[in-house]
């Protein structure tokens, strides 16, 4: 799996590229030909997503929510003005996709909605189609992980008998969630026998993305000699099912919140801002197809640099814009 | 183990010299971004310079000149910051924005500095910002690197801890109980580091450790100064919410470096009203520190603060509801019981001392209070089982009981107040031999130093009492002889002190120095002969005092009778000292006394017992020819200068002398005992007889007399010098008109010594023989040159 992130297949790259047209096409110039633009409506005021593609890149992207209307209009530019293109239809799909990384071939749509934008004709001139899909689903966030990604995008085409002319626009997809009915703090006791017993206390089991984690460190017994202690934010995908389960575990956060040896009795600050990370929601079972998961890694480093930890996963969810809770910063005078 | 001491200093400069070069590049590069007012740059730099405070290399003493140089870079940051807030271009969330530092070492001091930023400009609530400040930094548990952060944050909040009253606050902003909290958390956290310094790393490192420890105390000790210098903690305040937490944390770290010096902080820091309010928690606290603390410093620096305060003059001393004296002395008393094991003997009784200084500087007309204290001390001495004479010289607590001793001797510089002190003597004699005289030295030369009088025979006793080992022998005394110079200045301190026992009362003058008198008695051959002479002239003082007041009292003849009787035995004690000189002047001391008391019955009987006495020393004991010639020259002065006697008594007396004079066993001797006593039937008188007897035939018989044991020397020298002395008695007395001499006597006796002296070869004396001569005839020259009265006309003084 390590592989398939870090080597480039050549269709990974088809795939990657977003607007695209048949490059056999371009050598025969025998009749007309068209350049789309899928147009989003009020593109300018809405707001963007950072999406990472597969190279890396960060591209940004309009964001929409589950249940937004999306809409807008197709444009057709004739490349060669005067001369008629005549198709068999021209259609806008909107698409929301799993592409696994092991296994190209397949791409598992979840939505895959169809306008008709013309009935099978001739153009003659350049047009613009408008579009709109009414309260659209968008059961998922968008995702891209090591071995995974999940998009939704908008795919404009133009039927003809040999070559159709398609073009496709990426979105954005932000989940949003109310807070958490239940957010039971975690607390835990922990330790190896007759040589390190703690205490831990973070303040909630559920975070949303802008969260602070607040909590405390107790020390009850102390045995070695500890050099610090940090606390990280393990990211695990897991991708596939039954025998081709693939997990893949990376570590987004590491804080250090302790330096030096404590004594029994002391008792260690725990304040972590989530928005300092690249984090996503936690992607539960995904589509039947993968999962994201969060953990707050507690580890303990003594001066023979043995490392002792503790896992708890904490559950991240995206608040909706707006919504208030400055329980964990200071108040304003 | 040189080498690598100085291989470890070597490295020690090269890790310094590395971090202070990150230090000032990146701070550099700090500076660099805040001009252009990229913040987020700014602060990226700044942390990666705070990221060299990380380090474990460096000693306690180079990682603070670390974090002096980091502290500086952000004082910048910390100024820029303020000017940004100004222009309204700080971000809100910039106090979150820092903590997303991913190390904690950078990440708090960030923190502190950004959050003193927000204080300073009112922009965040200073009271939460402070809790919140003093709690993140408990991240840091390594001693030396939290001890540091957390004195950064003491210092960026210097100024800035709210101190008004809880009622003046507005609710954020705090008050003076939250800095209180701050300050007292901040004080036990960096307490607990400083004592976890203790714990770490290897027992054969302990003394270094300790060292480097008290080099960061400073650090800890802050946090009191903090304490003491908030105006809104008033007594109350401190008796119940600052002192008794602090003592808490002290007692509770167990670590006698700690408790030493944070107690010794406490003491200096706050001021002496509030320890008179809190005098009974902080000498508690004493009872309960280890048993390595070293007590007595604390309470003794505590006791000197009180004392002073006490002293001072626009203060308005020690308020009358306090009991001082008496809190003081139980706790002290209670510490030493609860360390009765422990403790040193000496350091008890340091502890001892102290309380005394504290009676005695701030009560200083309880003298009870101090006599108590003298008291205390002697019981403690008695439970260590430390009897009399046992406290060796040379010994701390010999050192710190002689210390003490000193105490009311030198505060009391009225000896008579000491005598107030019943217990002070028992105390003294705990001392050994050496240590004992030391303290009677001391004593007495304060005594004499200060002159006070000592005007009855109980004090005298007392006093006598303190001083015993310059009066008598001691039982523990070394068999060796003592050093005589030392000896000698010792007696010589008790001969001056006899000066001062003096009362304006004849008669009890008389007692003072009867007591006197009994003590010296006993001091031994070697010691009278200092000690009792001032006795018997003060004695002789005291007849002309009677004498003064014969009007007043109608008995003074008696008494006079009963002084001289006590000199005669006083002297009697020279006698059997074999001391012949000494009795022999004293004796003629005593006549002369005597023959000055006009008026008083007995003058001539007493004088002529004197006199006769000294004769009878002369006669039986003296046979020195060298004393006897100054013996009789003494006897025949005193009594050319006595008139007491009748003719009946003169006669014998004036005959004696110059028998005694020409029987003196060396001619030169004889010659000039024989011109001397020639001045008797000269200028000698009697009682009846107005005038001097100016018996100039006599006299003239007597120089002849001499002249004719002169001439039977041998020694030429000496003849010639005999010659010259009588030659100048012929002179005196021919001016003076005795008629039986004649010049050319004179004549005949110059010109003998002349011819005499031409046959003498050059030596030194002989130069000096000459040169008296030509003095001699000088002063005949310039009697010849007189222009009123010319004498000598004929004589020829140099031979051709």
């Amino acid at each position: 799996m390590v592989m398939a992130a870090s080597h480039g297949h050549p269709e990974m790259q088809y795939i990657a590229i977003s607007e695209n047209v048949d490059p056999t096409l371009s050598f025969f110039r025998f009749g007309q030909s068209a350049d789309l633009e899928i147009e989003l409506d009020n593109a300018d005021d809405r707001p963007l997503t950072e999406v990472k593609t597969e190279e890396g890149k960060i591209e940004k992207l309009a964001l929409f929510y589950d249940g937004e209307n999306i809409k807008g209009n197709l444009k057709i530019n004739l490349k060669n003005p005067g001369k008629k293109l005549e198709h068999q239809g021209i259609k806008i799909e909107f698409i929301g996709q799993i592409e696994l990384y092991y296994d190209r071939g397949n791409h598992h749509e979840f939505i895959s909605l169809v306008k008709e934008l013309a009935h099978p004709g001739e153009l003659t001139q350049n047009t613009s189609l408008n579009f709109e899909f009414v309260n659209v689903e968008k059961p998922f966030e968008t995702y891209s992980g090591n071995n995974v990604r999940l998009r939704y995008f908008l795919r404009a085409s133009i039927s003809r008998r040999i070559s159709d002319i398609s073009k496709e626009l990426d979105i954005g997809v932000n989940t949003l969630s109310q807070y958490p009915d239940i957010n039971n703090s975690i607390k835990m006791e922990v330790g190896i026998e007759d040589c390190l017993h703690i205490e831990f206390e973070y303040n909630k089991s559920k975070y949303h993305l802008n969260d602070v984690i607040v909590g405390k460190i107790y020390f009850l017994l102390v045995r070695i000699k500890i050099k610090y202690m940090e606390l990280a934010i393990i990211k695990r995908e897991q991708t596939g099912t039954g025998a081709n389960v693939y997990h893949e575990n990376e570590t987004v956060a590491k804080f250090e919140i302790m330096d030096g040896a404590p004594v029994r009795g002391e008792s260690i600050p725990i304040r972590l801002f989530l928005a300092n990370y690249e984090l996503t929601p936690t992607l539960k079972d995904v589509n039947k197809k993968f999962s994201v998961r969060y953990y707050l890694n507690l580890v303990l480093i003594d001066e023979e640099d043995r490392r002792y930890f503790k896992q708890q996963e904490i559950i991240l969810w995206r608040k909706a814009r707006g919504a208030k809770d400055q329980s964990a910063s200071l108040k304003k005078v | 183990m040189p080498g690598t001491n100085s291989v470890i200093h070597e490295e020690q400069e090269k890790l310094l010299e590395e971090a202070i070069q990150v230090v000032r590049s990146e701070s550099f590069l700090m500076k660099r971004w805040l001009d252009q007012s990229k913040l987020m740059d700014a602060l990226k730099h700044a942390s990666n310079m705070l990221c060299e405070l990380r380090t474990s290399m460096l000693t306690p003493k180079n990682y603070y000149v670390l974090y002096m140089q980091v502290s500086n870079e952000l004082q910048h940051l910390e100024l820029h910051l303020m000017d940004e807030f100004d222009k309204k271009t700080l971000p809100n969330d910039l106090y979150e924005l820092v903590q997303y530092a991913g190390n904690i070492i950078p990440r708090l001091y960030l923190l502190v500095t950004v959050g003193v930023v927000f204080i300073k400009c009112q922009f965040s609530s200073r009271k939460s910002v402070l809790k919140d400040l003093v709690e993140m930094c408990r991240g840091v548990q390594h001693p030396l690197r939290g001890l540091f952060l957390r004195n950064y944050l003491l210092q960026c909040t210097r100024n800035q801890l709210p101190d008004v009253e809880e009622d003046a606050s507005c609710g954020t902003d705090g008050d003076v109980q939250d800095s209180i909290d701050f300050i007292l958390l901040n004080f036990s956290e960096m307490n607990k580091l400083w004592v976890r310094m203790q714990h770490q790393g290897h027992t054969r490192d302990k003394e270094r450790r300790e060292k480097e420890r008290q080099e960061l105390c400073l650090l800890v000790g802050t946090n009191l100064v903090r304490l003491s210098q908030l105006d809104g903690i008033d007594v109350k305040k401190y008796k119940e919410n600052v002192l008794s937490n602090v003592l808490e944390q002290i007692i509770k770290c167990n670590d006698p470096i700690s408790q030493e010096y944070l107690m010794e902080c406490i003491i200096q820091v706050f001021p002496d009203e509030f320890h008179l309010q809190t005098l009974h928690s902080l000498l508690k606290a004493c009872q309960n520190l280890q048993s390595a603390v070293n007590v007595k410093n604390i309470i003794a620096a505590l006791a000197d603060r009180l004392a002073t305060f006490a002293q001072r003059d626009d203060g308005p001393g020690i308020p009358d509801e306090i009991k001082l004296f008496e809190v003081f002395s139980e706790e002290v008393s209670n510490v030493l019981k609860s360390r009765s094991s422990t403790m040193q003997k000496e350091d008890m009784i340091t502890l001892q001392a102290s309380l005394l200084s504290l009676a005695l500087k701030c009560y200083p007309d309880r003298v009870d209070y101090v006599d108590k204290v003298c008291n205390h001390t002697v019981d403690l001495l008695n439970n260590l089982h430390l009897d009399k004479h046992s406290i060796q010289n040379g010994t701390p607590l010999c050192n710190e009981l002689t210390r003490m001793l000193k105490i009311p001797i030198d505060i009391y510089s009225n000896i008579l107040t000491v005598v107030e002190l019943k217990s002070y003597p028992e105390l003294l004699s705990r001392l050994s031999y050496e240590p004992r005289k030391e303290m009677a030295v001391y004593i007495a030369t304060q005594i004499v130093d200060v002159a006070t009088e000592i005007p009855s025979p109980e004090e005298t006793e007392f006093v006598f009492e303190l001083l015993d080992p310059l009066i008598k022998d001691q039982p523990d005394q070394p068999s060796e002889a003592e050093d005589p110079e030392e000896f000698a200045e010792e007696q010589g301190l008790m001969g001056r002190l006899v000066n001062v026992l003096h009362s304006d009362t004849p008669d009890q003058q008389f007692r003072i120095l009867n007591t006197a008198r009994k003590h010296l008695g006993n001091g031994g051959d070697k010691r009278i002969s200092y000690t009792l002479p001032p006795i018997i002239f003060s004695a002789y003082n005291l007849v002309y005092s009677y004498n003064a007041i014969k009007d007043e009292d109608e008995k003074w003849d008696k008494k006079c009778d009963k002084i001289f009787a006590f000199c005669l035995q006083t002297i009697s004690a020279f006698v059997k000292a074999e001391m012949f000189e000494m009795s022999l002047r004293l004796y003629l001391q005593g006549a002369l006394a005597a023959d000055r008391q006009d008026g008083y019955d007995g003058r001539e009987n007493i004088a002529y017992e004197y006199i006769s006495q000294a004769f009878a020393i002369y006669e039986d004991e003296i046979s020195d020819y060298k004393a006897q010639i100054s013996a009789i020259t003494l006897i025949i002065g005193t009594f050319e200068q006595m008139s007491c006697f009748g003719e009946e008594n003169h006669e014998p007396l004036r005959t004696q002398c110059a028998l005694v004079a020409s029987k003196l066993l060396k001619k030169p001797a004889q010659c000039r005992g024989v011109y001397t006593s020639a001045q008797l039937f000269w200028s000698g008188k009697t009682k009846d007889a107005e005038e001097e007897s100016r018996d100039g035939k006599r006299v003239s018989e007597c120089l002849k007399k001499s002249l004719r044991i002169a001439n039977q020397c041998m020694d030429k020298s000496v003849q010639v010098q005999l010659f010259t002395e009588v030659l100048d008695r012929y002179l005196y007395f021919y001016e003076k008109g005795n008629e039986h001499i004649t010049e050319s006597t004179l004549q005949q006796l110059i010109d003998k010594i002349n011819e005499e002296i031409a046959s003498l070869d050059m030596s030194e004396d002989n130069e000096q023989i000459k040169k008296h001569l030509e003095n001699s005839l000088d002063h005949i020259e310039l009697k010849q040159q007189d222009e009123e009265s010319p004498m000598y006309q004929d004589l020829k003084l140099r031979s051709e």
